[in-house]
C-alpha cells in the first residue's frame, strides 16, 4: 500500500479550536496548479493570539496552503481554487474581494530576507506608503522595528540601506516591514532556513513575542523549531492535512501513524 | 610513470603563452590603428599657415588679450585699434548690436600658438584673409624658418591650432578660415534632446508592457522577435523611411522635428533592449515582497521595478544618445543640409548635424576645409568617448548592486 492509500480521509484534530477563537478558518480549500492538484480539501481553524506551526515533508502542500491564505497564489499562472478561507468573517476569496486589499491586511515574511533595495526607513515605510498613509510615519516606524526588536540596532541609522545589514537582521527588517501595515495575522514561510543558528534563535524569540499581539502562522521543516515556537501544530502529507492539535500532544502522543513516522524522523 | 611537471607540462605552458599571444595580436593591431587615426587626426587639426592679412596683420601677446570671460572684446579693441579705428569710436562700435553682429561674423579671434616666431599670440583673422601658403604639422614644423624668411612683409607665418574653443561656438562660412562648429553642434544637440524626450518614455513604456503586463501573450511574442529584427536594419533604410513618412507624407520638410522623429524611431530599440534586461534583473523576490505588502501591479513596477532598474535603463538611453550623435546616413538621406549658415532656430527649421557638417567639409575643394573636419571629427570623438564612459560607468555601479 502506497503512502497515499494510508491517508485517512479524515484529519485528526485535537482539542479542536472554538470559533469565538479563530482569526482564520481555512474550509475544504482545494487548489490546482494547471492540472496538478497541490492541496485536497484542506480544512483548518487557525487561533487568535497563538502561534500556529505548519509541517511536513517537502512537497507537501504547506507553503502552498499558507500563500493561499494572503492570495499570493494568484500571482501565478493557471493557479485555481476551491474552498473557502474565512478572515474576520470575510470569504477571502469572495467575487467581490481584492487580493490587493487581502494582503494589506494579512503580512507574510518570506525564506529568503528580501529587503528593498532602500533606507531601511523606506523599507519599512514602504507598506503604508502604498495605501496613502499621512499620520506620523517617524513613529509608525519606531513602533514596527521595535516590535520587530531591531530598533536599538538600526536607530541611529535608518537612512542607511537595508541592504547593509546583517542576514538576521534583514529578516527582522522584513518582518518590521510586515508589521508596519498593522496586519492581525502573519505568515511566516520558513523564515529562519536561510539564517545562522543565533539569528534564527533571535527571530524565534520574536515570534513568542509577537503573539502577545498577532496571530502567526509559520511553515517550517524543521520540527525542533516547531516543538520550540508554536502553541499548536498542523501537520501536512501530500496535499492533505492528516492531524491537527496542540504542540506537546503532535509530539509526544500523535494519533496518524504518518504523523508519527514524520516527527519521529524516519522521513523528511 | 606519471609525469609531473616535465616536459609535458612545459609544453602545455608554450601553448597557452602562443595562445595568449594570438588573441592579444588582434586586439593590439585594433588600438594600433586606432592610436594612428587619433594622431592622423589630431595632427591634421593643425597646421604652418601663411596669411595675407585682411585686417591689421598684429598679433598681441597673450597677457595682454586675455580675459577670463572677455578676451574676444579685449582683442577685439587692441586689433580696432591696430587698424586705426580712433580711440573714441571703439566703444561705440563694440556696444552697438547690429557692428558687434558684423564684426562677429567677419572676424575671428584666435589664439595661436605660435606667430611669427612667438609663442602663444591673438590673432584676429578674416573672413577676406588670403592664404598663401598651407602646410601639415610635420613638414611645415621642419620648414618654418623657410616660411618665415621666404614671408613678404605683410604676410603673417601661424601655426593655426584648429581646434579651439572658438571653432565649436562659431558658425560655419564659405571662408574655412572662420568656419566653426556652431550649427552642427546645435544641431546635434536639439535632435539629442528631442530623440531622448521621445525615445525614452516610449522605449521604457514598452519594455514595462512586455516584461510586466504581457510576458506571455502573442502580441509579446510578435514584437519580441521583431524587436532584435529592428535592432539590425541598416540606418540608411531609416532615413528613407523618415523622408517619405515624415518630410514627404506629414509635409513637415527637411526639418529637425522629422530628424528626430527619424532618430527616434532608429533608437527606440536600443532602448527597449536595455531597458528589458534591466527590468528582467530585477529579482523576484523583490516584486514578492512587494506585492506580499499588497502593492498593485503598477505600484510594483513604479515603486520596486523601475527605480531598480535606473541604472541600466540609463545605460540604454546614454547609448541611444551616443547613437543619434554619430548616424549620417539616416539624416543625408532626409535632407539634413549640407551647408547651414547658422544654428536652427526651431523644430521646423532646416538643420545640420556634426556628422553632415563633417561630410561636407570633407568634401569642400578647399583643401583649408579639411582641417575643420578634423577638428568636427575630433570633437565629435571626444563626445563619444565621455558618453561610452558615462555607459561603462553606470554598467558598473549596475552591476555591483
Amino acid at each position: 500500500m502506497t503512502d497515499a492509500d494510508k491517508i485517512a480521509d479524515e484529519t485528526v484534530r485535537s482539542s479542536p479550536v472554538p470559533a469565538e477563537e479563530a482569526a482564520v478558518v481555512i474550509e475544504d480549500l482545494s487548489l490546482w496548479y494547471g492540472d496538478f492538484r497541490a492541496l485536497y480539501d484542506v480544512s483548518l481553524t487557525v487561533p487568535r493570539n497563538q502561534v500556529t506551526a505548519l509541517i511536513g515533508a517537502s512537497g507537501c502542500g504547506k507553503s502552498t496552503l499558507l500563500r493561499s491564505i494572503n492570495r499570493m497564489n494568484d500571482l501565478v499562472e493557471g493557479v485555481r481554487v476551491s474552498g473557502a478561507v474565512r478572515y474576520d468573517g470575510v470569504e477571502l476569496y469572495g467575487p467581490d474581494v481584492d487580493p490587493v486589499e487581502v494582503r494589506r491586511r494579512i503580512g507574510m515574511v518570506f525564506q529568503k530576507p528580501n529587503p528593498f533595495p532602500k533606507s531601511i526607513y523606506e523599507n519599512v515605510a514602504f507598506g503604508p506608503k502604498l495605501t496613502g498613509f499621512r499620520g506620523d510615519m517617524d513613529a509608525l516606524v519606531e513602533r514596527a522595528l521595535r516590535g520587530a526588536a531591531l530598533w536599538d540596532e538600526v536607530s541611529g541609522k535608518l537612512r542607511e540601506s537595508g541592504l547593509g545589514l546583517s542576514g538576521g537582521q534583514q529578516q527582522r527588517l522584513c518582518i518590521a516591514r510586515a508589521l508596519a501595515s498593522d496586519p492581525s495575522v502573519i505568515l511566516m514561510d520558513e523564515p529562519t532556513s536561510a539564517l545562522d543558528p543565533i539569528a534564527t534563535d533571535r527571530i524565534e524569540r520574536l515570534i513568542t513575542d509577537l503573539k502577545r499581539d498577532y496571530t502567526v502562522l509559520i511553515v517550517t521543516h524543521n520540527m525542533q523549531q516547531a516543538g520550540r515556537v508554536s502553541d499548536r501544530t498542523a501537520v501536512m502529507h501530500l496535499g492533505r492535512l492528516i492531524e491537527e492539535g496542540p504542540t506537546d500532544l503532535i509530539f509526544t502522543n500523535p494519533r496518524q501513524e504518518l504523523t508519527e513516522r514524520y516527527v519521529s524522523g524516519r522521513f523528511g | 610513470m606519471l609525469d609531473v611537471g616535465g616536459r609535458q607540462a612545459r609544453r602545455r605552458r608554450r601553448t597557452v603563452r602562443t595562445v595568449e599571444a594570438a588573441v592579444a595580436m588582434p586586439v593590439l593591431l585594433a588600438l594600433l590603428l586606432l592610436g594612428a587615426l587619433l594622431f592622423d587626426v589630431i595632427t591634421d587639426t593643425l597646421s604652418w599657415q601663411v596669411l595675407a592679412p585682411a585686417g591689421s596683420g598684429r598679433s598681441f601677446a597673450f597677457a595682454e588679450g586675455f580675459a577670463p570671460f572677455g578676451s574676444w572684446d579685449r582683442v577685439m579693441r587692441l586689433e580696432l585699434a591696430a587698424r586705426g579705428v580712433p580711440a573714441e569710436d571703439i566703444e561705440p562700435l563694440l556696444a552697438d548690436p547690429e557692428e558687434r553682429r558684423v564684426l562677429e561674423a567677419r572676424n575671428r579671434v584666435e589664439l595661436m600658438p605660435w606667430v611669427d616666431g612667438r609663442p602663444f599670440r591673438w590673432l584676429v583673422t578674416t573672413v577676406s584673409d588670403e592664404l598663401v601658403a598651407d602646410r601639415p604639422l610635420w613638414s611645415g614644423l621642419a620648414s618654418r624658418r623657410e616660411l618665415l624668411a621666404a614671408a613678404e612683409p605683410g604676410q603673417v607665418v601661424v601655426l593655426n591650432a584648429w581646434l579651439d574653443p572658438a571653432f565649436v561656438l562659431r558658425n560655419a562660412s564659405r571662408s574655412p578660415l572662420v568656419a566653426g562648429l556652431l550649427p552642427a553642434f546645435v544641431g546635434s544637440l536639439l535632435l539629442v534632446g528631442l530623440v531622448i524626450l521621445l525615445a525614452v518614455p516610449i522605449g521604457v513604456g514598452t519594455a514595462v508592457y512586455l516584461e510586466e503586463y504581457a510576458s506571455d501573450t502573442r502580441l509579446a511574442r510578435l514584437i519580441e522577435l521583431n524587436l532584435s529584427n529592428l535592432a539590425g536594419v541598416p540606418s540608411v533604410v531609416y532615413g528613407i523611411l523618415g523622408l517619405t513618412v515624415f518630410v514627404r507624407l506629414m509635409r513637415l520638410g527637411p526639418v529637425v522635428l522629422a530628424g528626430a522623429l527619424t532618430l527616434t524611431l532608429l533608437v527606440v530599440p536600443v532602448v527597449v533592449v536595455a531597458a528589458r534586461e534591466a527590468i528582467r534583473s530585477v529579482p523576484p523576490s523583490l516584486r514578492q515582497a512587494a506585492y506580499g505588502l499588497g502593492a498593485t501591479r503598477s505600484q510594483v513596477v513604479l515603486r520596486v521595478v523601475l527605480p531598480n532598474a535606473v541604472a541600466g535603463i540609463t545605460t540604454g538611453v546614454v547609448l541611444a544618445i551616443a547613437r543619434t550623435i554619430g548616424e549620417t546616413a539616416p539624416l543625408l538621406v532626409l535632407g539634413a543640409a549640407a551647408f547651414v549658415p547658422r544654428p536652427p532656430d526651431g523644430l521646423l527649421s532646416t538643420f545640420t548635424a556634426i556628422p553632415i557638417q563633417i561630410y561636407s567639409w570633407v568634401s569642400e575643394n578647399d583643401v583649408e576645409f579639411t582641417h575643420a573636419a578634423s577638428a568636427a571629427i575630433v570633437v565629435l570623438l571626444a563626445v563619444l568617448a565621455v558618453l561610452y564612459g558615462i555607459a561603462y560607468y553606470l554598467r558598473r555601479r549596475f552591476a555591483s548592486r
